[in-house]
This record gives structure tokens, sequence and C-alpha cells, in this order.
């Protein structure tokens, strides 16, 4: 098992090796940097292309029909085809865009999606770049693409997209903020911010020290992931895709291959935040039998299932609830589990800090919802049934 | 390992000329929206050359807080005065050339003060690293009077935010 | 002039509002409809349907042609309910020329009906959660259910869905014992069915945030304005038609009329779901009841070969159904030609269109998508 998880890493030295016999050291490391640039490179829009297929049939298998079969054996080759498809489109830009602005936006938009994953521990040993500040890397980066998302709403020149470019603005940054926080008490437990570390501080015990079994860690990691669906727009917070009300939001003028970096930005963030919450929450690349690379992509799957698993099944949220989750919900929570996160760190008595933690989170939690929610609680209504 | 250093320098070199043309492109473009992407370039910019000077967590807030707040603050309200974000606005009159040739004596005169001063440098110390528990500590013991004078700033900030935005029910 | 929502701007910013058009091309406007929109911010000021995109000139080709042969046209006014739109015009003509029509063909009338206004709430329900945002997987599993009552309409009649099925007098072609089997085994397992599928959507909170409160009308509008079928009802007046004017044997049956109390969406989708378990237990008595006989009055029989010999009486009248989407009427003027000197259908949908703009005043773009849904519209009917 120790041969299968330094596999890759076996493989790169020895290929370094190899070059180094006749290659200057200094080239060497640019050769190292090369191959790490390279294979993220090409891992990013792999995964997305495939992503793209695994939602198509696992939507399909909960509606009831099967996915894509057409294309290959169980339509692996769907993606590719769909990408000559986005190739071979006309790129159609209206008269009236700002045609610098209209061209730069899906651009920059890829940039952040591609550049959040160097800080993810793929396995033991395998993170592309081991900042000191890893995970502040992560999340200043995904906020940039708020500015691309108003970029490409304002160079259409249209009124549904700068609707839709507003509103997704609005979304990002509202939901940003209790994504940053429900991080901290990960940060104050691990006492580091590089996420290669935060992986190192869960691997006690094999499973059993895993952030998201302690009570802050349940609920911290809870929001981070609801939050971290709303910051990759998808259902239900997919308000600027509304595909039913003002067409496709911010992205409705961009066709062809444009069209196809934004896709990509959205399917590789995506990938990303779900990779980022099984390893802040459940514990990276930990797992006693399989190697850690698989380990990290068996968790990293199983939340991105569960993010297909929310666009089949639950309708959309409106604007003003959506804000009214994320600044009247989420951010009062965080604060709390902030503190709670603190005390626990401090009491050393097992038995006393998890009660006691459990025991706050919920009375806030019940708080929150009663009273600063009770108009968006369902009512009960009665139907008479008359002759 | 000399070629590295070259090609850093020249890298941090660079870096810097870029700021410089996205500064100037922001002050001489002519459309609104186009002046607040060019300040996001020199924005983002400017948290490369904090990475050169090894401030690394000083480098990701920089881009945090500027690049994805206030940069998006400054958007929003460009986009939402309609009549401004699609009108262009001429950047010179009359005046420039005489105003630049002022400028430029004046950059002239500072250049050669700078020059001259002696300025102390510690070259034993540039390789400290401020990592972001001394700073926390730091925020924490040393300066927590400033540390709480500004959370107080930005609450009454927030509040008075809040109370102009309401619509009077 | 309509009351429009006046925005209060208490603030020193002088505010424009938003003309926006939800056009003719809009992937939820249910066909093609278009609502122009003025927008200050998201709340909506005021809202003007346009209509008209799909006209057809339905009423005007039917003063040329014969009695029988407007049948097919009718299917195609409300292109969802077929069956119902045939049963209104038969039922208005065979009250202008006084044809009676025999037992077991009223029996199989209703059964149709119902199945119909069974298919029309299952799609309303998903393309309510369409809108909404719901992905289709609600559309697919109703349309689970829908396919098998089209297949027996297939059977019955040739088509699926422009079935063209009723004549003057009766049905046309006859059901034989195995379709009755099926059409016993959709009824037995559509209660089972329509728990499942509501478990998800009922109690949703989601839903029933967006639902709930949005696009309330009260009671003295719906009565003022002819609002008719379940969106009256679901504002808490009981009129259904079936129950008021007793037509086609609908007094044999023991059923319950559903009554909100609030009028917003969510009574317009609820009182729908209940609509269709009311529909089940008619189904259920009438399969049980039908008795054997013949199909199609014998008088009228000749006619179907020889159409322009069926000339009605001078005279005018106007026969009305509950249509799934409200009251439904045909209103035929006949001066002793086989052509109709005069035929106008009362529409359901636009009648029911008139009131979207003082409902969705002061709600969010959001809702106004959503409460269109609710009216149940088809353009077909609109436009006629």
């Amino acid at each position: 098992m120790e041969i299968l998880d330094s596999i890759f890493l076996n493989t790169k030295k020895i290929f370094l090796d190899l070059l180094g016999c006749w290659l200057p050291d200094w080239m060497i490391l640019l050769v190292n940097i090369g191959i790490i640039i390279g294979v993220i490179a090409v891992l990013g829009p792999v995964i997305m292309m495939y992503l793209t297929l695994l939602e198509r049939k696992i939507i399909g298998r909960m509606q009831n029909r099967i996915g894509p079969n057409r294309v290959g054996i169980f339509g692996i080759l769907q993606p590719i085809a769909d990408g000559i498809k986005m190739f071979t489109k006309e790129d159609i830009i209206p008269q009236n865009a700002d045609k610098i602005v209209h061209f730069l936006a899906p651009v920059l938009m890829v940039i952040p999606a591609l550049l959040a994953f160097a800080v993810l521990p793929f396995g033991r040993g395998m993170i592309p770049v081991n900042l000191n500040v890893g995970l502040l890397f992560f999340i200043a980066v995904s906020s940039t693409s708020t500015i691309c998302v108003f970029m490409a709403s304002w160079a259409s020149r249209n009124k549904f997209s700068i609707l839709g470019g507003m509103r997704s603005a609005a979304q990002m940054i509202s939901y940003e903020i209790p994504m940053v926080l429900s991080v901290v008490p990960v940060i104050l437990s691990a006492e580091s911010l590089s996420t290669y570390a935060i992986v190192e501080a869960q691997a006690r015990w094999s499973g059993l020290h895993w952030f998201v079994f302690t009570p802050w860690g349940l609920l911290a990691f809870i929001i981070f992931f609801l939050c971290g669906v709303a910051e990759c727009n998808r259902s239900p917070f997919d308000l600027p895709e509304a595909e039913s009300e003002i067409v496709a939001g911010f992205h409705t003028e961009y066709s062809g291959m444009k069209f196809a970096l934004f896709y990509m930005a959205e399917y590789m963030n995506t990938f990303t935040v779900s990779a980022l919450a099984a390893t802040l929450f459940l514990g990276g690349w930990e797992g006693p039998v399989l190697p850690s690379w698989l380990w990290f992509f068996i968790k990293t799957h199983a939340l991105i299932f569960v993010m297909f698993w929310f666009r089949g099944t639950l309708p959309r949220f409106r604007v003003d609830q959506l804000m009214g989750l994320a600044w009247k919900l989420f951010l009062p929570l965080t604060l709390i589990n902030i503190f709670v996160a603190g005390g626990y760190h401090l009491i050393s008595d097992r038995n006393f800090r998890v009660a006691g933690a459990s025991a706050v989170l919920l009375v806030s939690f019940l708080l929150f919802t009663v009273f600063l929610n009770r108009k968006y609680m369902p009512e009960k209504r009665r139907y008479d049934l008359v002759d | 390992m000399e070629l590295l250093n070259l090609a850093g320098i020249a890298g941090v070199y660079t870096l810097m000329l870029v700021i410089l043309i996205a500064a100037v492109a922001m002050v001489t473009l002519r459309s609104l929206f186009h002046s607040a992407l060019a300040l996001a370039a020199v924005l983002i910019g400017i948290a490369g050359i904090y990475l050169t000077l090894q401030a690394d967590f000083l480098a990701m807030i920089q881009i945090l807080i500027y690049v994805g707040a206030v940069m998006t603050l400054i958007i929003f309200a460009v986009m939402l005065t309609e009549h401004l974000s699609h009108q262009t606005v001429r950047q010179n009159n009359r005046q420039s050339p005489l105003a630049i040739a002022g400028i430029c004596a004046f950059l002239f005169c500072l250049t050669g003060v700078i020059v001259r001063t002696p300025w102390p440098l510690q070259p034993q110390n540039q390789t400290a690293t401020i990592t972001a528990m001394e700073l926390g500590k730091a925020f924490m013991g040393q300066y927590v009077f400033a540390f709480e004078l500004i959370s107080v700033f930005l609450i009454a900030a927030l509040i008075g935010a809040i109370v102009i935005a309401r619509k009077d029910k | 002039m309509p009351k429009s929502y006046t925005v209060q701007n208490t603030d020193l910013l002088d505010t424009q509002t938003l003309e926006v058009n939800f056009g003719p091309q809009h992937p939820s406007t249910h066909g093609v409809f278009r609502m122009f929109v003025e927008l200050d911010g998201e709340v909506i000021v005021t809202l003007k349907p346009v209509m008209g995109y799909l006209h057809r000139n339905h009423e005007q080709i039917a003063e040329n042609l014969t009695y029988l042969g407007i049948m097919p046209y009718t299917d195609r006014l409300d292109y969802f309910n077929a069956m119902t739109n045939n049963l209104g015009y038969a039922m208005a003509v065979e009250k202008l020329a006084g044809i009676t029509v025999p037992e077991r063909a009223q029996y199989i009338r209703v059964i149709v009906s119902e199945f119909t206004r069974l298919i029309n709430h299952l799609s309303l329900v998903g393309f309510l959660l369409n809108d909404l945002g719901a992905f289709f997987t609600p559309i697919l599993y109703a349309f689970r259910e829908r396919e098998k009552i089209l297949d027996v309409f297939e059977e019955i009649s040739g088509s699926r869905m422009m079935c063209n099925y009723l004549r003057f007098g009766g049905v046309k072609c006859d059901l034989s014992p195995a379709v009755l089997e099926t059409m016993k085994k959709i009824t037995r397992n559509f209660p089972k069915f329509l728990d499942e599928f509501e478990a998800l959507l009922s109690k949703n909170e989601i839903l029933c945030m967006r639902c709930q409160n949005v696009g309330v009308l009260p009671k003295e509008l719906a009565v003022n304005s002819s609002i008719t079928g379940p969106v009256l009802r679901a504002s808490g007046i009981n009129y259904d038609i079936r129950k008021v004017d007793r037509y086609s044997l609908y007094d044999r049956f023991r059923f319950r009329v559903p009554l909100g109390r609030k009028g917003d969406t969510y009574d317009r989708y609820y009182v729908r779901v209940l609509e269709m378990r009311e529909s089940v237990k008619i189904l259920e008595q009438a399969l049980q009841d039908i008795p054997v006989g013949e199909i199609l009055n014998p008088k009228t029989a000749p006619f179907a070969k020889a159409p322009r010999n069926f000339k009605p009486p001078v005279g005018e009248d106007y026969g009305r159904i509950e249509s799934p989407k409200g009251e439904l009427g045909y209103y035929v003027v006949s001066d002793g030609t086989p052509q109709p000197w005069r035929y106008h259908i009362r529409a359901p949908s636009f009648i029911n269109l008139t009131i979207l703009e003082d409902i969705c005043l002061g709600h969010k773009v959001a809702d106004a998508i959503i409460i269109l849904g609710s009216l149940d519209i088809v353009l077909g009917e609109v436009d006629r």
C-alpha cells in the first residue's frame, strides 16, 4: 500500500533524476514546476468535462431516466462531443457590446478557478504548492471572480444580463462572509493556515479526529458547504442562471467557446469547493486502507454527489430570501461558532466540552431560526372540502 | 542560479512597470468602468509587490479585501448610476501640456532628492518573515487600542449605511 | 386606470424605472406570451400582458365549416385538455339541437373528462415547479403518470393529445374491456403516486417560502373579474360548475370541492392537488358503475357520414363546462344552415389573465413568473 500511496511522487522523482543527468540544476527546478503546472492544467478541464457527464447521468437517474448513453459505452465520449460542439459554434458578439471587456471576462473567470487547485492536498506529500497561507490564498482567489461576473454582465449591454450580474455579485459577496468565518474555527484548532498542516492536524486516531465530528465542526461544515454551493452559483442558489426568469443571467450573450469557459469555471469551482470542504473538515487524504489520493477523490466526489443531488431535487430561492439566509442565519451562527470553538479548544475535559458546545450551538440555532427568520417558516394551511 | 536571480529581478521590475501603466490607464481612460478595472489591476499588482517583500499574509489580505470587496463596491456604484456607466468622459483639456511639463519638472527634482538621501538599509533582516501568528499577537498585544478603535469606526460606518439605505416604513 | 404600485421616493436619489419585456420567446411564459413590465429595482411597478401571438382565427374559420367539422379545431384550443374542449362544444350544440346522449356515452364522457383533469393538474404542478427552478425532476415524475393516461387516450381515440373523440349525441368509439381494465389500474395506483409525488413538494420549505403570501387574490376582485376554476376556489369561493349546473351525470357521483382560504399561489397549487384526489374518487365510481349500452344517439349517427345535412334549428345557445382551467363556454348561434352563424368561446385562461397585473404589483420579478404559472394559462385558449 505504501507503493500505491506515493506512486505519483515516485514517478516524478524518477523522471527528474533521469533528466538530471544532462540538465543543469536550475533547469530541473523549472521542469519540476512545469510538471506540476502541466498536471493541473490538464487535470482541471478533464475533471470538469467528466463532472458534466456525471451530473447528467446522476440527475437523469433521479428523474427516472438514463443520462447520455449514445456516445461511447456509458456516454464516456459525451464530454468530448460537447467540447467539439462548443469549439465549432459561432462566436456571436452583440453589436453594442464592449469588445475588450466582453472578451476578457470569461478568460479572467477561469483564472481563479484554476489557481485554486494549487493549494489542494491531493494526497500524502502531493500538494502543488505548500503555501503558509494556503487557505487564505484559496479564499482570496475565489473572491476575485466577482469582478469577472460584473465584467461579463456589463459588457453585454443587455438589461437581463445586468440584472443577473448584479444579483450574482450580491449573492457571491454575501456568501463569502459566512464561508470565511466558518473556516476560522478550523484555523483555530489546527493552528495553521496551510491546508497541508490542517490535514495533518486531523491525522490522529485515523478517522475519529476529523473536524466534522466535533460539534462546532459539524455546524461549520454544513455552513461552509452551503456557502460553497452558493459561491458556485448552483442550485438551490442558482439565481444568476435562473433559466426560467432572466434567460441566462450574466452569460446570456455568450456563445461557443466563451460560454464553455464560463461553464468550465463553474464546474472547476464546484470541484475545488468540495475538495476544500473535504480537506478542512473530512480529513483530506486520511483513511485506513486505501491510498491517500484515492481517499481524497472519494471524499470530494461524495460531496460533489450531494451538490448534484441538491440540483436535481430542490427549487430555487428568491433574491431576498437568499440574502436573508446569508445575513440573518448563517452569519450570526458562524460568529457564535467561533466563540464555541475557542472554548472547546481551551477546555480539556472531553465530555464537558462536547456537551457544552452542542448545547450552546443548538440553542443559538433555534433562537436564530425562530426569532429572526420566523416569517420564512412554512405556514400551516387548512383547506375546506365542501359539497 | 544567477540566471534565476536575474529573472527574478526582471520580473519584479516588470511588475512595477505594469502597475505604473495600469495606474496611468486608470486616470486617463475615458470609460468609467474601464478605469475601475484598471484600478483592480493596480491593486493586484501591489499584492504582487507585497509578495516580493515576503509579506504573504498581507498580500492575500490585500487581494481579499481590496479586490474582492472594495472593488466590487466601486463597480456596484458605477453600474448602478446608469448615466455614468455608459458615458465616456474626456480626460484632457487645453491645459494638459503645461501640466505634464510641470509634473515632469517636479518628478525630476523628487528623483534627485530620493537618490541623494542616505536611506538606512539593514540587509540582514530582509529575510525575516512575519507570520499570521505574530501579526495576531501584535494586534491583541501591542496595538490592541488601534485595533479596537478601527473596529468601532467600522461599526459606525455600517450602522450609518443601514440608516441611510433603509426605507422609512 | 389600473392602480399602479407607487414606490416611495424618500431618499435623495432620483431613480428611474426599468422597462423590461418578458418577450414572446422566453423559457417559461408557457407559450408565446409577452409581459411588458416596469421594474423599480426588482419590484414590479406596472405590468401589461400582451397577447395575440398565437391568434389563429379559430372563430372566424368556424363560421365556414360544418358543425362536425369544427370538432377537431376545438381540440387545438387548449391543447393540453382536448377532451374537455370537445365536451363543451358537444354540449353546446346538443343543447341547441335538442339531442340526448345515451347513458354509457355520458359515463365515458365523465371518465375522459376526469382523466383530462388529472393530466392538466399534473402538468400544472410540474411546470410550476419548473418555473421555481426544480430542474425538471417533478415534471418527469408527473409525466410518468401522464404518459399512462395518454396511452389510454391513444387507444380509444387514435391520438394522444388531439383526440377528436366526442360527437354530437355520444362518443366515437367504444371502450373495450381491456381499456377499462387499464383505466381501473391507473385509478388504483394514482393515490399512491400522488402521495409519493407531493411528499417532497407540499411541505418543502423552499416551495412554501416562494409561494405563500405571493400573489394573493382577494375574493371581491376574483368575483368582480369573473375568474373561474381552481383560481377562484383557492380564494375561498365555492363555485364549481359541476355542482352548480349538474351537467352530464355529475350529480350521481359523490365528490367534494376543495376550497382555499387565502388565495395565494400556494393555495392555487394545493387546491389543484386536492382536486386531483377528488377526480380519482369520481373515476373510481364511474368506472365501477359504467353500464352497457350504445355510445351514440342513433339519430345523429347518419350525420357522421354526411355532416352537411346536420342543420340545427334557428336559435342560439351557450354550453359551459368546468374545464380543468375554469369555466369553458361555447356560444353558438345557428341560422338553419349547416354552418354556424356565430361561434364564440369563453376561454377561462383569457379571462383569468386579466387580473395578472393586479395581483403582481408590488412583488418581484421572480414572483411574477410563478404567479403566471399558478394561473395556469394555455396560449391556444387565450388567443384562439
